[in-house]
């Protein structure tokens, strides 16, 4: 029963070299999301009237893109405030 | 097996030459001719019906037609399956119903004209010579073009995917791989190319396209260019040669098609015209058929010119 002193103090460590980690990729994690958007807005493009690849291309992909078109929907709605957006991705409070 | 596009401007009678080939080949070789033309004649070159858009005229000849609507929705209906099959929470929606719309977009009746080619020179081995007739100039150039297009398309994405899944892989990496059995908080997203279906999928693409790119541009594989002796062709069929001379397809020999006459002169004039258009491509006249006037007791593709002596298989000939 309970959890001894010593795991506690080994969690907090943990959970500092886990912060620590994040912090060290979230630049990184910024550029993915904006690589999947811009791969997700190629290929879905002729929606917002950019140039479309050939159309099956688009259909051929479409069943994998779940995720890239979340993303791509996710910076749409983030776009109105890009200020917002580019303290949060340098860190200012 | 050597394989044979029959290309030009819309009702210069490219069906019919493309007939008479197979016919003349056919005495010795076993030759399919298939036709993508939306507007099907090869049954009526031929004064017969086809079933099921098929029909074994002789031992050595079969003849067959495209329906590419058909191919369209067969197409379609496979992608809509695999979509349903991803999103399995989504079948409540009739699906089939909002995707039936994409049968109107653009690019849709190439590919499928660009798959049948493909599905056609990959079952077929059993023959000599494939012969396709195709569609009037711009949907033939267009449909022609699209595994450069399309290739130069997926270059483009495999790029952008692989450094998607590299960040990915670093993201991973530093905050720690996670062991076996171990279940993580946070999504896992795939970094592995093997793993990622978007990057498979690309792959095998690529790989369909470079391989029939290559047939198609290769050795064994020719277009033909039918033209008549009027401005018009020559104009359209410049254009035509100039598409083709881009997308580096060979073109193996031209026909002067329904010359007469009363026309010889124009005739004559128009091939000098083709003849420093094209240098060194081969030209062959074909008089106009008086089968197409005088009913159907004559055989269409039954014409006294040969097509086949002028074809010319190699870009420089040995000496």
């Amino acid at each position: 029963m309970g959890t001894s002193l010593f795991d506690h103090i080994g969690r907090f460590f943990a959970d500092i070299g886990a912060v620590q980690r994040e912090k060290a990729i979230a630049l990184t994690c910024v550029e993915l999301n904006e690589l999947e958007n811009i791969f997700a807005l190629l290929l879905l493009g002729s929606f917002v009237g950019f140039p479309a690849p050939p159309t099956f291309l688009s259909v051929e992909l479409l069943p994998f893109m779940e995720r890239e078109m979340a993303v791509l929907h996710q910076r749409a709605g983030d776009a109105s405030d890009m200020l917002a957006e580019m303290v949060g991705t340098m860190g200012i409070d | 097996m050597k394989i044979l596009f029959y290309t030009g401007k819309g009702g210069v009678g490219k069906s019919t030459m493309a007939a008479a080939a197979a016919w003349q080949i056919s005495r010795e070789n076993r030759v399919l001719i298939v036709s993508l033309d939306p507007a099907h004649n090869l049954g009526d070159i031929f004064c017969v019906t086809l079933e099921n858009g098929s029909r074994q005229l002789t031992d050595r000849l079969i003849l067959r037609e495209v329906d590419l609507k058909k191919l369209s929705r067969d197409y379609l209906e496979r992608e809509v399956k695999v979509l349903t099959d991803t999103y399995k929470y989504l079948q409540v929606l009739n699906l089939e119903r909002y995707f039936s719309v994409l049968k109107y977009s653009p690019g849709i009746e190439e590919y499928a004209l660009l798959t049948s080619i493909e599905e056609t020179i990959r079952r077929e081995k059993g023959f000599d010579y494939i012969i396709f007739d195709t569609p009037p100039t711009g949907l033939t150039l267009r449909f022609l073009a699209l595994p450069q297009v399309t290739i130069t398309w997926i270059d483009r994405l495999m790029q952008i995917r692989r450094q998607i899944l590299e960040k990915r892989y670093t993201i991973q990496k530093i905050r720690g791989l996670l062991k076996e059995g171990q279940k993580s908080p946070e999504i896992r997203l795939e970094f592995n190319e093997d793993e990622d279906g978007v990057i498979q999928r690309l792959k095998t693409m690529k790989n369909n396209y470079d391989t029939l790119n290559g047939i198609l541009q290769g050795e064994n594989c020719g277009v033909i260019l039918v033209f008549n002796p009027d401005v018009l062709s020559l104009r359209e069929s410049d254009r035509l040669m100039e598409g083709l001379k881009e997308l580096g397809f060979p073109l193996r020999l031209l026909i002067d098609n329904k010359v007469t006459d009363e026309n010889r002169e124009m005739a004559s004039r128009v091939e000098e015209e083709f003849k420093k258009m094209a240098g060194g491509i081969p030209l062959q006249r074909v008089a106009l058929s008086e089968a197409l006037y005088c009913g159907a007791e004559q055989k269409l593709y039954d014409i006294p010119e040969d097509l086949l002596s002028n074809l010319q298989w190699k870009e420089k000939k040995d000496v």
